[in-house]
């Protein structure tokens, strides 16, 4: 009655069983200690947002109104006495080592409150993870261990990912793009290493960082196969900081313009280049893209975290106005359009949450969290004293060795299938959580009327800072058509993506 | 609105328009700024100068006795470059028009005999709300036509710039509409409260402690001189939308004209252009309704009013539908205060709460319909 037969088949159809079953897959190969861990994280961002962070919110988008290159230093100082800057740093590169799924319940969270100062913690992971994407172990532990001893000393050591150029934003995430793209950010090889000019702008994070995972080329008539990525400190010669841009919203956060002018990088600090990219299997402009979907893929279940987050602050604005406030003799939490709008919030914000969790569930499984996810490994790190973490691994991690076997798993080893899964479902989420943020501000505003406009009332707020998540990490269309190409047209072979 | 428009209205847009250009466009970011900024008090003088407040008024009040058609295209081309000074101009005609509509300067004329002198200056209104929700300021009879007040009005627009505000008190089982000089005595004036949009149209709370005012019209009908003034008001607050969205629009053209994707203008990627097309949909609709509406108010046609609660009601959804897609035709750019999508997208949202909560007024409409009013 049962049988297998054929089944392979038919589940190879669309929707495809592997797509559906992200979260089927995962719940029996994660380790048990995921859930507390998570259950930690969240409840320190709570305290955080109940001491910091909602506290603080209105004030630091007061004082960015006032003086737009205002830096917080104070609430990064903050995060990182809080240890939120290597909560998820493995501790092989001296982190605390918590699962890096926690980190977008912690963004939801943080967010809520207010997404500027979600995003001073969670754009140092896009940064993070860009150079985690490289899988230059050397250059990691470098880096990493550089955050880890800011946190030490109280001297935050943020990284930033420098990528988005004057004439070219939505190109510079798409192979496709790229390859037609208008870049100026040139990376001339030299003996020793790389120089660099050009500029990059919307560095989210910019002037408060130490670290810039940089984008350049070698060939600017040919990116998609010249892409160099490297560290570049902001003490280096040839670097220096532009303008802070004047935004709408997320003011807490700056968007950095950076500059390079005969910027010498060594090249010990190159994490990625065609040279390097040579000994492994896929051709050059392939592996760029590999790179780059490993690192979107988790960062784009950040910004749908952002996304969630933000519906949920406009949604519990809402709810709190509703409570207290007459409207036509009653309160408006009894008028029964106002109990289906504020459904439609909690919807909203229910499955922007799902969205992530799952693209999370693809990450764990296929993407960059994979063999963090390895339940002997989990495990080991979790409980191998941090002493012995660094008197026996941490040596390891500087061999060519190590990098090369690194790179075998995540370049070679990945299968196709496998990348378009984890980018499908981050662009679906990215770009689904965050018009629910967008939507939910808007709602708000509706229920609230003219104090909704009010800033002291927060709704408006959400909403300048919302718009801002349907742009950055890939325009919410650029999204859409990721995720046709990813699992939709790959099925449709007559489909062309970027040709129309 | 171009629709049916005849020459002389073609020749005053044009003058407004230039006006808009010259005085408005390249000082709007800085403009923006405040309360972080000095307020455009040298525009507000032009504007002044040149006839935009008291526009609707007779000439023994100073006014232009302008018609809706012509109130209406002044605010649209305004808002078309800049919102916040066609939201000076709105909320001062919104406040003289229920002290005129309730005959209520002939009434201030014989308490104070002064009236050119209120007709002529800047008149503040809590207009973000509807006056029936304004239950924070109590009215103790005092002199003939003179009341004490005491309490508190949130969000009063242009309190702290005008020389007098219109403010709504609840009075019985209703609510009454007063004027109330704010200089006087027991008139306390808050900060410039920060908001969305509209910045250069300041709103502050005002604080009422024992200060006098004099009652407009009747006491207990203020809904009904609210009424009185609603059908034009309501076209007001659509023409302002329409003008933001004629904004948005225009710039996100240009732009997606110049800015390359993919090595070609992003106008010639379908998703773009099909962006910007269900922008011109809703643009040109609105823009249609607008001046209907005007052509029906003129010749005062049966039901045009609830055309008009229609017209703001569809205006202001759709002009924040339209300026969020305007931000993102831009993207990145379209976020920044260094062109004027962001600002626009603000503006909607504030323009789309004038009057009160639009699911109230939705709720209120078909509230009208069931009690026979034509809707169409």
């Amino acid at each position: 009655m049962f049988s297998e037969d054929g089944n392979s088949e038919v589940l190879e159809r669309e929707p495809r069983f592997d797509d559906i079953t992200c979260s089927l897959r995962s719940v029996s190969k994660l380790p048990r200690g995921v859930f507390p861990e998570t259950r930690q994280v969240i409840a320190d961002a709570r305290r955080f947002n109940d001491e910091v962070v909602r506290p603080r919110a209105l004030e630091l988008d007061r004082m960015k109104h006032e003086d737009p290159d205002y830096l917080p230093w104070d609430l990064v100082e903050e995060a990182n006495r809080r240890g939120f800057y290597s909560m998820f740093i493995p501790k092989l590169f001296g982190g605390h080592g918590m699962n890096m799924p926690a980190l977008s319940y912690m963004l939801e969270e943080i967010g809520s409150g207010c997404s500027a100062i979600s995003n001073l913690v969670g754009v140092h992971y896009l940064g993070i993870a860009t150079l985690c994407g490289s899988w230059n172990t050397r250059l990691m532990n470098k880096i990493m261990r550089d955050v880890a001893a800011g946190e030490k000393s109280g001297k935050p050591c943020l990284v930033s990912l420098a990528i988005t150029e004057p004439g070219a934003g939505t190109d510079t995430e798409e192979l496709e793009l790229i390859s037609r793209a208008k870049v100026t950010c040139h990376a001339e090889k030299v003996p020793g290493g790389y120089r660099v000019n050009g500029r990059k702008i919307f560095i989210s994070n910019g002037h408060l960082s130490t670290w810039h995972i940089t984008i350049a080329y070698s060939d600017l008539d040919n990116p998609a196969e010249t892409t160099v990525m490297m560290a570049i400190k902001t003490d280096m010669d040839g670097f220096s900081f532009g303008r802070q841009e004047h935004k709408m919203g997320q003011k807490g956060c700056p968007a950095s313009e950076l500059i390079f002018e005969d910027c010498f990088v060594p090249d010990e600090l190159v994490c990625f280049d065609a040279e390097q990219a040579a000994r492994y299997a896929r051709p050059m402009a392939k592996i760029t893209m590999q790179v780059l979907d490993y690192v979107l893929s988790a960062s784009r279940a950040g910004v749908g975290a952002f996304g969630t987050g933000v519906a949920r602050g406009a949604y519990e604005e809402a709810l709190r106005f509703a409570r207290e406030t007459e409207v036509e003799g009653k309160l408006l939490i009894n008028h029964e359009w106002a109990q289906c709008v504020l459904a439609e919030m909690y919807k909203n914000v229910a499955l922007a949450r799902l969205s992530y969790i799952e693209t999370n569930y693809a990450n764990g499984m296929y993407g960059l969290f994979k063999v963090l996810n390895y339940k002997p490994i989990f495990y080991f790190m979790k409980y191998l004293p941090q002493s012995l973490v660094d008197a026996f691994l941490e040596p390891l991690v500087d061999l060519d060795f190590v990098t090369w076997l690194f790179r075998k798993i995540y370049f070679d080893w990945q299968k196709d299938a496998e990348y378009e899964r984890t980018s499908g479902w981050a662009s679906l989420s990215k770009f689904s959580a965050t018009d629910a943020g967008e939507r939910n501000s808007e709602l708000a505003l509706e229920l609230m009327g003219g104090a909704g406009v009010r800033t002291d009332q927060v709704a408006e707020k959400h909403l300048r800072d919302s718009k801002l998540l349907q742009i950055y990490e890939g325009t919410n269309q650029l999204n859409r058509l990721n995720l046709f190409k990813c699992m939709i047209g790959r099925s449709a072979p007559e489909a062309k993506v970027f040709e129309d | 609105m171009k629709c049916g428009m005849d020459p002389e209205l073609a020749m005053f847009e044009q003058t407004v328009l230039d006006f808009a250009s010259k005085e408005l466009l390249d000082s709007r970011q800085e403009n923006d700024r405040f309360p972080f900024g000095p307020l455009f008090t040298d525009v507000l003088a032009k504007a002044r100068a040149v006839g935009f407040f008291s526009v609707t008024m007779p000439e023994e009040l100073d006014g232009s006795e302008m018609g809706t058609t012509e109130l209406c295209l002044l605010l649209e081309s305004l808002s078309r470059v800049d919102a916040s000074l066609a939201g000076v101009v709105f909320t001062d005609t919104l406040a003289k028009e229920i002290v005129y509509r309730a005959r209520g300067f002939l009434r201030l004329k014989e308490l104070t005999g002064k009236v050119s002198e209120l007709g002529g200056s800047l008149f503040a209104f809590p207009s973000q709300s509807d006056p029936a929700d304004c239950v924070g300021i109590t009215a103790e009879p005092a002199a003939e036509g003179s009341y004490v007040l005491s309490g508190k009005a949130d969000y009063v627009v242009l309190g702290g710039i005008a020389d007098s505000a219109v403010l709504p008190v609840r009075t019985g089982d209703g609510f009454s509409f007063f004027t109330v000089d704010l200089a006087g005595a027991g008139i306390g004036i808050g900060e410039p409260v920060q908001s969305l949009g509209l910045h250069a149209c300041p709103a502050v709370d005002i604080t009422l402690d024992g200060a006098s005012g004099l009652l407009v019209g009747d006491e207990g009908q203020g809904a009904e001189h609210l009424r009185r003034v609603e059908g034009r008001m309501n076209a007001a607050c659509a023409a302002m939308s329409l003008g933001v969205m004629k904004g948005s629009f225009e710039e996100a053209v240009a732009y997606a004209k110049e800015r390359q994707q993919g090595g070609r203008e992003i106008v010639n990627w379908s998703e773009v252009r099909r962006m910007l097309a269900r922008m011109a949909v809703k643009m040109k609709a609105a823009d249609m309704i607008v001046a209907e509406l005007c052509r029906s108010a003129e010749g005062n046609e049966p039901g045009w009013e609830m055309g008009s609660r229609v017209a703001a009601l569809f205006a202001g959804e759709a002009s924040v539908e339209l300026t969020r897609d305007g931000i993102q035709v831009l993207g990145g750019n379209g976020y920044m205060e260094d062109y004027g999508q962001e600002k626009r997208f603000r503006d909607a949202g504030q323009i789309r709460s004038l009057m009160g909560l639009a699911p109230i007024r939705e709720l209120k409409l078909m509230e009208s319909y069931l009690a026979g009013e034509p809707l169409y």
